[in-house]
């Protein structure tokens, strides 16, 4: 049996930016109060042509868990990990809070969490898969633009979407090898 | 610099104005919240009691979505949709329903029964802790002094559909012997329920699931959220759907429609009857299903001539070949084709007739009771709960307003005809209110009239779960348990595939707060012997009798958190049966409105113009906010500060006004200050802001201070069919603040 | 001491920096107690700030005044032996102010100190950064000890191999900043070049404004060597500020040319954007032209206009590094950023921060006067 690579495929175009993801996210991670205190966000993408004719789009997104990560590289003191399944992981207790990663990192995907004091960021919800359920902005999203899973299964409903359908990442020129995959 | 101060404000706010522990910690984890409140002995120790999941139902709006609540240690630490639940909400919960633990763990709730101080005005917020016993008393004394003084009428009772215990309230109100219970419909659907159920004898549900082609008008799906509307609307089957979408606005529903026209705020109706003449002249139209199921067609023959589609782009400025396409496309795709009601129907005076062409136009496509179409709904029957009124010899006057509107319904009431009334004291005086989870001030329109309405009164008594600007403004103020720490009756959720849900507590209620029927309970027997006697009974006791005839219905319920007996949609159940209408049959004709003098078939009048250097203020909603409740919540206030004033760009450009400056919007009743947000996304003719925000209440600490009141600034018209108010008919000037 | 009653401005001097200690001190000792993120404006978008750069400034200096010093002691050229003791002593202490700074910047020094050793992450260029900072500080402690002693084989010994390390740790501090791809202003080679390079500009200015505080402030004697090393200092400044010059605008053009995404935006931000008063006046003005005009006008070539020159480059310096750290993180990484203003986010530092700024150049400056006072800082002959 391969290794398991977990990674979120997103079909944006059912999202209605209702941002029920972002505040389960919160109450699930006991993230702090603050607009800046975020593990995941909906982007409101800029407004597309003139009025009266318009469009927009909206991106969930949260840390990409990359290949590649650079917050991982610019760790001084390996706080930042990454679990066998693909995870980027922090040991806040190692967390020395020189922000290098925030800085690293592409996507601002990371905050400084001043209640456990050290750089927060999304895990998958690690203890929700532990008891084999998604992560909680997989489980509240109203129209489940997300779908979480394990690519290297390829009878996942993740690798079946990926397989199906073309599929971007975000700055991949950056060469991180994001694992959050959009639909096209 | 000034950034630093404001932080230092902002923490000696959280220390020092607010007297409450809990507000020294602004903090996401509810665990540290009981800590520093076990600290202060606001709350006992955390103990350590075992984990365990509590199926519930969300309280955050009407949706009342299945709810797994995750309990540790005695705290929820987080709602989770139930999976259980999909048939009414698809297994979800959105922003408002995962924010819900921050009702229970919120500084701002109220934890006490207050009593505004002797000699202080109302609406200075100066309250103190009393006891339960003292704060019932005084309740109890006031009520029966003002039906002694004037009548029992003269106590009004104002309450608020969403939670599942308002029946208790208007049972005390119906007990005590007032007519004057005034509830939320007229500020939202009631021009829906009288427009489609003088067509349908119901106000039926589109099976959006199943339509491939389905028009909005003026329903935001995408952040007025119903479930399971808003999801179906993106789901459905594999892409066939068509979305057409009406609005003045660029809402998150027009970024997922196929199109989108900026429809003229008011000339709706002339786009339906725009499309009702194309099928008719075109011969598009369902002819069995008419002959066989409906009256006055032939009426609405000739009727409907003059209403081109050429005519109607004039009204409602969308080009007439778009009309005409879009009625070809949608009586093809009939039966499967709904032209959507929506839910808030307060838009203009004319809004019931509106409504009826809509339904009209459902009508003769013949999408009745069909997949895809416009259903009747269904419900799960739960066994009622019967109690005698007692009987007053004295003589109380009928309701209010009663003979002000043409239909109005005998709970619901109109709130602006009854307002004005009672302030005329026409033709009785109403001295007291008792409000359970209705914000008077922040949902009726014009609220300069609803604080004279409340300064007249003798007695003012609220029970709610946060300071809302109607209970700042109260003699009483009542803490209710949230809905996450009480049981909740049993309550059918109709709909085309009905399913029945309720409430058990997931902690034991914090501080003071009590469940609704045990405040009621208590307010009953300091009225009377008599009253109380129809309130005696428990919760249980209650919850079994509805299910006394199925007890399986309970047994589910604690099981999987809800109970259904179809998980798909039945069609046709009203083939053959006589609908509630007078003719038994769909009336496309009303004799009924012929009778009372209006308009048998929907005739359409032009909407006032916007005056020179004004514009139309509309108003509408957030997927993170339902109404003003919840603008407070600490997590959706992150997500959303403040309500801003959107302005069209080149309007803006025009006055010189610039993106995030403060700006004074006056109305003829009221005016307010707020942020602009210069968009694309509005006609150039309306401005737009969400409602919920300039609250009078400085107990809502996030937001008090923040953004403007819809309600201070809307004057208050009304549809003379329905009573339902209408909220886009006030025109504003925007001015540099 | 005794002798501060017969120098009323020795005195004040003292009580001055004594005062902006104790500011320092208070808002440590309030950030200690309140935490970073109310005291602090540094936020999710930019979270390097004025302490990051401030820090940057320290020990660029340490760098430059153990370069610019080594060219007299390493590398023979005689006059610049004169400055030696002062310049590797005024190189440790800003180098340790400069630590002083980051430690007031990073949430957790002390499980820094413990995770370094225990679980090192060697593709860290931060890790690099303390490790060899850690190593130069003890080289230059050692430099120090064989000046005093005039032990000039330990000198030289310790003087090349503090050399080194101040080119390599230096240089690795631009990696720091260069190395991160995410921030197109900062990616690349020119950082840790431009580093060295500016460094030297840093050390000159501050020798010439320390030969000044002691040869005409504190009226020691000057020596006789002292004339032709002040044209030497002057005209070896006014080349490295040349230099300096060159890079800049080598800095500008390929961040305008073509518009490369956010490092043009970022390049536009000092020209023409929120940063750009403190570019053109601070920067270029006060940090580059005034200086270069000063040092190659004949007549200004005095100890006060060497010095004037070196404390006008030290601002400008200064301003420099605060721009360089805000510009890498001012470019927003999501479009809908919160508070975004004509596409940019802001920073502006807090008080509390101006606060631990200004605690830092007080203690620096403290404790070099004060060993000015303890150290015999005079180099004997060989």
């Amino acid at each position: 049996m391969n290794k398991k690579r977990y990674a979120i495929v997103l079909d944006t175009r059912r999202c209605i930016d209702c941002k029920a993801c972002t505040v389960a996210c919160k109450a699930e991670n006991n993230v702090p109060l603050g607009r800046q205190n975020h593990r995941n966000w909906v982007t409101e993408e800029e407004v597309r042509g003139t009025y009266p004719h318009l469009g927009q789009s909206f991106t969930p997104s949260q840390c990409m868990h990359c290949a590649n990560a650079p917050c991982k590289k610019v760790c001084p003191t390996s706080a930042t990990g990454r679990s066998p399944e693909g995870i980027i992981t922090v040991d806040e207790k190692r967390c020395i809070g020189c922000k290098y990663c925030m800085t690293a990192c592409p996507y601002d995907a990371r905050y400084y969490n001043e209640e456990i004091e050290a750089v927060d960021k999304c895990t998958f919800c690690q203890h929700r898969i532990l008891a084999g359920r998604v992560p909680a902005c997989v489980d509240t999203c109203p129209t489940k633009v997300r779908v979480f899973g394990d690519i290297n299964d390829p009878t996942s409903e993740a690798s079946k979407l990926l397989a199906k359908h073309p599929h971007r990442v975000i700055k991949e020129g950056m060469g991180t090898k994001p694992h959050l995959f959009y639909l096209i | 610099m000034s950034r630093l101060l404001e932080k230092n404000l902002s923490r000696r706010r959280f220390m020092g104005l607010s007297s409450c522990a809990l507000a020294t910690v602004a903090v996401g984890s509810q665990i540290k919240v009981l800590k520093s409140l076990a600290m202060t002995g606001e709350v006992g120790e955390l103990t350590n009691l075992p984990s365990k999941d509590v199926f519930t139902s969300c309280g955050m709006c009407v949706n009342k979505c299945g709810v797994i609540a995750r309990v540790q240690n005695g705290i929820i630490q987080k709602l989770d949709p139930n999976p259980n639940f999909f048939i009414k909400s698809r297994g979800m919960l959105c922003a408002r329903g995962n924010a819900g633990t921050k009702v229970v763990y919120d500084p701002d709730r109220l934890k006490y029964p207050l009593i505004r101080v002797e000699g202080s005005k109302r609406g200075e917020g100066k309250f103190r802790r009393a006891t339960w016993e003292e704060a019932l008393d005084l309740v109890a004394k006031n009520m029966n002094d003002i039906a002694a003084k004037y009548s029992r009428a003269s106590v009004m009772f104002a309450s608020s559909e969403g939670t599942f215990s308002e029946h208790f309230f208007l049972q005390l109100a119906e007990c005590f012997g007032t007519p004057n219970t005034v509830r939320h419909p007229t500020l939202c659907l009631s021009s829906n329920i009288q427009g489609f159920g003088a067509t349908y004898g119901t106000n039926p549900t589109p099976d959006v699931l199943n339509a491939d082609y389905v028009i909005m008008s003026g329903a935001n799906r995408s952040e007025a959220l119903i479930t399971p509307d808003s999801i179906d609307m993106l789901t459905g089957d594999g892409g066939k759907r068509k979305l057409i979408y009406l609005d003045p606005r660029f809402t998150k529903t027009a970024a997922k429609a196929d199109e989108w026209y900026p429809i003229k705020p008011g000339t709706d109706m002339a786009f339906i009857l725009a499309m009702i003449n194309v099928i008719v002249t075109e011969g598009l139209y369902d002819s069995a299903f008419i002959e066989e199921q409906t009256v006055g067609f032939d009426k609405l023959v000739p009727h409907i001539d003059p209403y081109t589609p050429e005519w109607a782009a004039g009204e409602c400025e969308i080009p007439a070949e778009d009309i005409r396409r879009i009625a070809r496309e949608f009586a093809n795709a009939a039966p499967k084709a709904v032209y959507y009601q929506g839910r808030r129907s307060s838009f203009m005076a004319n809004d019931t007739q509106m409504r009826r062409a809509m339904a009209i136009l459902n009508t003769i496509v013949g999408n009745w009771d069909t997949k895809g179409g416009m259903i009747p709904n269904s419900c799960i029957k739960l066994t009622n709960h019967d109690y005698i009124a007692p009987w007053y010899d004295e003589d109380i006057p009928g309701r209010l307003e009663g003979d002000a509107i043409t239909y109005i319904s005998e709970k619901d009431g109109s709130w602006p005809v009854l307002r004005d009334r009672a302030l005329a004291a026409d033709p009785y005086p109403i001295k007291g209110m008792m409000v359970y989870k209705q914000n008077v001030l922040g949902s009726v329109p014009n609220r300069a009239k609803s604080i004279q309405l409340i300064e007249q009164m003798d007695f003012v008594c609220t029970i709610d779960i946060t300071m809302s600007d109607t209970a700042w403004y109260s003699d009483v103020v009542l803490p209710e348990a949230t809905y996450l720490e009480r049981n909740d009756p049993l309550e059918c959720l109709g709909g085309i595939v009905p399913v029945v849900a309720f409430r058990q507590p997931c902690i034991e209620p914090m501080f003071e707060s009590k469940e609704s029927l045990w405040i009621i309970q208590q307010i009953a027997k300091r009225l009377s012997d008599e009253i109380y006697a129809e309130f005696d009974f428990t919760m249980e006791e209650h919850i079994h009798h509805q299910v006394k005839k199925n007890p399986q219905i309970l047994e589910d319920l604690k099981t999987k958190g809800v109970y259904f007996e179809n998980t798909s949609p039945v069609y046709g159940k009203s083939k053959g049966t006589r609908l509630k209408t007078k003719s038994g049959k769909i009336e496309i004709y009303s004799e009924k409105y012929a009778e009372n003098g209006h308009d048998p078939l929907p005739v359409y009048s032009s909407p006032v113009t916007v005056p020179p250097n004004r514009y139309r203020l509309l108003i509408g909603r957030h997927a993170f906010f339902t109404h003003g409740t919840t603008a407070n919540n600490p997590y959706l206030h992150d997500i959303m500060p403040e309500n801003t004033l959107w302005l069209n760009v080149l309007e803006a450009q025009k006055m010189g006004l610039t993106e995030g400056q403060m700006v004074k919007v006056r109305s003829a009743v009221g005016e307010q200050t707020l942020k602009l947000e210069i968009t694309p996304k509005i006609r150039p003719d309306s401005v737009y802001m969400a409602h919920g925000f300039g609250v009078l209440s400085k107990a809502q600490t996030n937001i008090y201070g923040k953004g403007g009141s819809d309600a201070a600034l809307i004057d208050e018209k009304y549809c003379p069919i329905s009573g339902n108010v209408a909220l886009h008919e006030t025109f504003v000037e925007v001015l540099p603040a | 001491m005794a002798s501060f009653t017969k120098k009323p401005g020795e005195l004040l001097w003292f009580s001055l920096l004594g005062l902006g200690m104790l500011v320092g001190a208070g808002t440590a000792l309030m950030v200690l107690t309140k935490g970073h993120s109310h005291m602090y404006n540094v936020s999710r978008e930019v979270p390097w700030g004025i302490l990051i750069s401030t820090y940057v400034f320290f020990v660029v200096s340490s760098t430059g005044l153990c370069l610019v010093s080594s060219l007299g002691h390493v590398f023979g050229i005689e006059q610049f032996e004169l400055i030696g003791r002062r310049a590797i002593l005024l190189s440790i202490i800003t180098l340790l102010t400069g630590f002083g700074t980051i430690a007031m910047e990073i949430n957790h020094p002390i499980r820094m100190a413990i995770y370094v050793m225990l679980t090192p992450n060697l593709e860290s260029p931060i890790w690099w950064m303390g490790t060899l900072y850690g190593i130069y500080l003890v080289l230059l402690i050692g430099e120090f000890f064989f000046l005093m002693k005039n032990h000039h084989k330990g000198a030289l010994t310790m003087g090349i191999l503090g050399f080194i390390a101040a080119v390599t740790a230096h240089s690795n501090l631009g990696g720091v900043f260069g190395l991160l791809e995410a921030r197109p202003y900062w990616h690349g080679s020119f950082l840790p070049l431009y580093f060295i390079l500016s460094a030297l500009v840093s050390g000159g200015a501050l020798i010439s404004i320390i030969v000044y505080y002691n040869y005409q402030f504190r009226k020691i004697p000057l020596p006789a060597k002292y004339p032709h090393f002040l044209t030497t200092l002057a005209k070896l400044q006014a080349l490295f500020l040349m230099i300096l010059i060159f890079f800049i605008i080598w800095k500008i053009i390929p961040g305008l040319y073509g518009r490369p995404p956010e490092k043009y935006e970022a390049t536009m931000a000092i020209l023409t954007g929120p940063l750009a008063f403190n570019f053109w006046f601070f920067e270029v003005l006060i940090g580059m032209i005034a200086p270069v005009m000063i040092l190659f006008t004949k007549k200004f070539v005095t100890p006060f206009g060497v010095m004037v020159a070196g404390a006008l480059c030290t601002v400008g310096i200064f301003f420099m590094r605060y721009d360089l750290v805000v510009a890498g993180q001012i470019v927003p990484m999501r479009e809908d950023t919160d508070g975004i203003i004509n596409g940019l986010v802001s920073y502006a530092p807090s008080l509390a921060e101006y606060g631990i700024v200004l605690g830092a150049l007080a203690t620096c400056m403290f404790l070099y006067t004060l060993a000015e006072k303890v150290f015999d800082l005079e180099m004997k002959g060989h």
